[in-house]
């Protein structure tokens, strides 16, 4: 399908509720490893993997094997997504006559795969690699593996099999998200080192720990390791393993087991467990908050902007915001498409252009062919039909739509009917021009009232907010309805930007802890809110969900 | 059929192969480092590009065997009975028999082993699989076959090269007595009476069908009339077959170089017991496992666990008096 990287996100998201609503419903089944798979299934089913839901026995279609099959749901969410079946239908998951089974089945069309015996899925794919390339085929196999399936020797077996033979068509994918059914793989069977204490930071975060990928290599594969949650890396790895001829290609992606939900992230308890129903719209908002920090790269050294974006990379930034001035719109001049063209090779992290030019339809083809993976215009300076334009080209080219307004305009009538395929608004919170400026006040309550205006026109993208944004104002401006946030001098005119962004995700999640506590609240009370709270067991969150419902009153 | 003329499975097996695989471009052959023991090599000589050794590694060979099958190749997958049915029932069951594209039950994979039974031999008891039968009659949509010979295996290589499906084939290490003419046909499902009889009936399968013609032999001598069945298919088995001998000659005697619980004794028990039930008596390993015996020897070891046919004619005389 070729999506961007917003509609991957979009779609991701789609596809973790309806595993929340499966999962529920059924009373049982496994969420925390289908979301730990979930951006690499977004990368697949919405990117690379060729297929015809309405022909799901298309001969040269690729085939996605889920050999860690337990993880159906995550599977299945996305097949509906994608358009095999209606996403209503996801509630029969094992159900009596549902073909969506506790496990992967080939009853459910489009399933290619019957899993739930771990260890079987990479030799059975290498089956299917072989096949292919004996018809002289050229679609490809994805395979899923998860890190307590590789206790399985099978898959050592297979390992060597998919060597010897060269197969350079299965792109495989180790979901390496460091639990197992009975606790954390480090305790059960070591792939990287024997874990002693509960300390997960001594697992996932040390990278010198890590020898999963030394075990591939040496068994004879491509190895390519990447943050299993970052769609820019995962979806650059694909393309790499795809390219490699002559030897078999795995991506270790390194995940988090329940990622997206706080309470189920980390804990081996979600393996395979479902939410129950009374928790199910507190989730919901939960995975409909994500949100993302864009450092601005001119509060930086102009002179230098190579060295920002390294800064940005290094920062874990989760993408770059790159503020294109012509001299017109604005007072002050920046840099044109050709810089950005210059800055693409150096980072995988999206780059946010935003420009703020004059007559930017003139203009936007040179930036989709910098690289920029969104483009956002500024409405002043467009109508109906140029916007329109732009939508189209952008559209054409897997290229995310933005609009953005200054502080002094709304959103004009026109630019509600492009509402639903938008991904992005910009609302700025300061006059456009130069960086370091103060946040406009105002600005809370503009974006509270897009944010409803939006809704209702089925706009699914995020508020970004730009200018002025830092760690007092954060919080603020995500409880409005903000979801990515543009750090100029708070993040990059910083020594450690990577410390900066942490606490700026931090101040987020503060706040976001916040509405759902208010949500439980509003749903079911103090009972709810304890019940809630009473969820997350790992680490020190729930020390600090009790602070802040004392804060609020609650309890 | 006094002076024996002896067939060697595997080599008819692998003849039947390569025929097979010059007629059918989409049938590919595995194997599990044992490709010069079952002779499958010789397919890998002609088609070296559809023959694939995935080394020791026999739960890989099921499975690697089971996504070529998917993609819609007809995969025989072969090594020792010991180390299929005996090491893989998980993959066998999970990757080739469940799952079922379409209204198709199953996957195209033919698992054709050698090395069954006791009479392996010198390899010892940890090699002689008597628990195959049972393991794989168990499973839903397998299909079980134990040729009698060497021209019987090579006629089901065709037809099961031919029909869709999940098959379990089981070979007999040792050159085996010829049984049938090239002209017999052989159908799934269909058993073969090799000789009519009306007092008792005699149901074997594997190298037992010789020892079955022998007795049924000795007891013409003694006046007594036997029937033999070649019940080569014993999934599916030839109910029609066995009810009618059942009613006809009034007792069974069955006969396998495998256990007796859960074997072919116990499937010919389930049918007559449903349709006919008339005394029965099981000819076959008594719950106790094999050993080593040289080839000289084989006879001994089959002997200890009643694989004769004098105990075939015991038998028969046994289950006689048992009538109503």
């Amino acid at each position: 399908m070729g999506l961007n990287y917003y509609q991957i996100k979009k779609q991701v998201l789609k596809a973790r509720k309806l595993v929340i609503k499966a999962t529920a419903a059924a009373g049982s089944g496994h969420p925390g490893g289908s979301f730990s798979m979930a951006e690499i299934l977004g990368c697949l089913f919405y990117k690379y993997l060729k297929y015809d839901p309405k022909n799901p026995g298309w001969e040269d279609r690729d085939k996605l094997i889920l050999s860690k099959g337990h993880a159906s749901p995550g599977l299945f969410s996305n097949m509906a997504v994608a358009g095999y079946f209606d996403p209503k239908d996801i509630v029969t998951l094992r159900q009596f006559g549902s073909k969506l089974q506790g496990h992967p089945d080939l009853k459910c069309p489009g399933v290619e795969f019957c899993g739930g015996s771990l260890g079987i899925g990479l030799s059975y794919s290498i089956g299917n690699a072989l096949a292919a390339r004996l018809d002289g085929k050229n679609n490809r196999i994805y395979t899923i593996i998860g890190d307590g399936e590789s206790d399985e020797g099978q898959v050592w077996e297979a390992a060597m099999t998919a060597a010897k033979y060269k197969i350079d068509n299965i792109t495989a994918f180790l979901d390496r998200n460091f639990i197992q059914q009975d606790s954390y793989t480090e305790k059960i069977m070591p792939l990287d080192e024997e874990l002693i204490g509960n300390d997960l930071s001594e697992m996932w975060k040390d990278a010198s720990r890590w020898k999963t990928g030394d075990k591939w290599r040496s068994f004879g594969w491509n190895v390519i390791e990447v943050d299993g949650h970052r769609t820019e890396q995962i979806s650059d790895a694909i393309r790499r393993a795809n390219e490699t001829k002559g030897l078999p290609s795995i991506i270790i992606a390194r995940t988090v087991k329940g990622k997206g939900v706080e309470h189920m992230e980390d804990n081996p308890q979600w393996h395979g467990k479902a939410p129950q129903q009374d928790i199910v719209p507190i989730i919901e908002d939960e995975l409909e908050s994500q949100f993302m920090i864009a450092p601005s790269i001119i509060a930086g050294d102009m002179s230098n902007l190579g060295k920002e974006v390294e800064r940005c990379n290094e920062g874990r930034a989760d993408y770059i915001h790159l503020d294109v001035m012509d001299g017109q719109f604005v007072p002050n001049k920046t840099f044109d498409h050709a810089e950005i063209q210059k800055l693409r090779p150096l980072s995988l992290l999206p780059f946010d252009t935003h420009l703020m030019i004059n007559d930017p339809v003139k203009h936007v083809r040179n930036y989709i062919d910098a690289g920029s993976d969104i483009i956002t215009v500024h409405a002043e300076v467009c109508d109906e039909s140029s916007f329109g334009e732009i939508c189209d080209q952008l559209r054409s080219n897997q290229v995310g739509i933005g609009l953005a307004i200054n502080p002094d305009t709304d959103l004009p009538q026109w630019s509600y009917k492009f509402a639903e395929m938008l991904d992005q608004i910009i609302v700025m919170s300061v006059v456009p021009g130069k960086s370091g400026q103060k946040f406009i006040e105002s600005t809370h309550e503009k974006i509270q009232r897009i944010t409803k205006d939006l809704h209702d026109h089925k706009f699914d993208g995020y508020i970004e907010v730009d200018g002025g944004v830092n760690l007092e104002n954060i919080g603020a401006c995500f409880a409005d309805g903000g979801r990515a946030f543009v750090g100029g001098s708070a993040i990059i005119g910083q020594s450690d930007v990577r410390m900066i962004i942490k606490e700026f995700r931090n101040q987020v999640l503060d706040s976001r802890r916040r509405l759902l506590i208010k949500k439980a609240h509003d749903l079911g009370g103090t009972d709810l809110v304890n019940k809630w709270i009473d969820l997350h067991v790992v680490g020190k969150k729930k020390d600090g969900l009790v602070q802040i419902t004392k804060e609020l009153g609650f309890q | 059929m006094s002076t024996e003329h002896l067939g060697d499975m595997r080599t008819e097996y692998s003849k039947a192969l390569v025929a097979v695989g010059e007629q059918d471009p989409n049938v590919v052959v595995l194997g599990a480092d044992t490709t010069d023991s079952l002779k499958t090599s010789n397919f890998g000589k002609k088609f070296p590009e559809r023959f694939f050794n995935v080394g020791i590694a026999e739960a890989n060979l099921v499975s690697v065997a089971a996504g070529l099958a998917y993609s819609g190749k007809t995969a025989f997958a072969s090594t020792y009975a010991i180390f299929l049915p005996g090491r893989c029932v998980d993959q066998i069951r999970n990757a080739i028999a469940y799952p079922s594209p379409g209204d198709k039950k199953g996957l195209n994979v033919k698992l054709v082993v050698s090395h069954g039974g006791l009479s392996v031999g010198a390899d010892g008891g940890s090699h002689q699989q008597i628990e195959d039968i049972a393991i794989m009659r168990v499973i839903p949509n397998m299909r079980v076959l134990v040729p009698a010979d060497s021209t019987t295996v090579s006629k089901l290589t065709w037809i099961i090269s031919q029909q869709y499906g999940p098959f379990y084939m089981r070979m007999a290490r040792s050159k085996t007595p010829i049984i049938h003419n090239d002209s017999q046909e052989f159908q799934i499902g269909k058993g073969i009476v090799l000789r009519d009889g009306s007092d008792c009936t005699i149901a074997a399968c594997g190298i037992t069908v010789k020892m079955a013609l022998d007795a049924a032999n000795m007891l013409q001598q003694d006046g007594i009339s036997c029937r033999v069945i070649d019940c080569f298919s014993i999934k599916p088995i030839d109910k029609d077959l066995l009810e009618k001998s059942a009613r006809e000659t009034g007792s069974i005697v069955t006969c396998e170089e495998h256990n007796i619980i859960g074997g072919f004794g116990s499937a010919v028990s389930e049918v007559v017991s449903e349709s006919y039930p008339v005394p029965i008596k099981r000819i076959g390993a008594q719950d106790k496992f094999g050993e080593s015996a040289r080839d000289n020897e084989i006879p001994q070891l089959l002997e200890k666990h009643g694989l004769t046919s004098i105990n075939i004619a015991k038998a028969v005389k046994e289950v006689r008096s048992k009538k109503t």
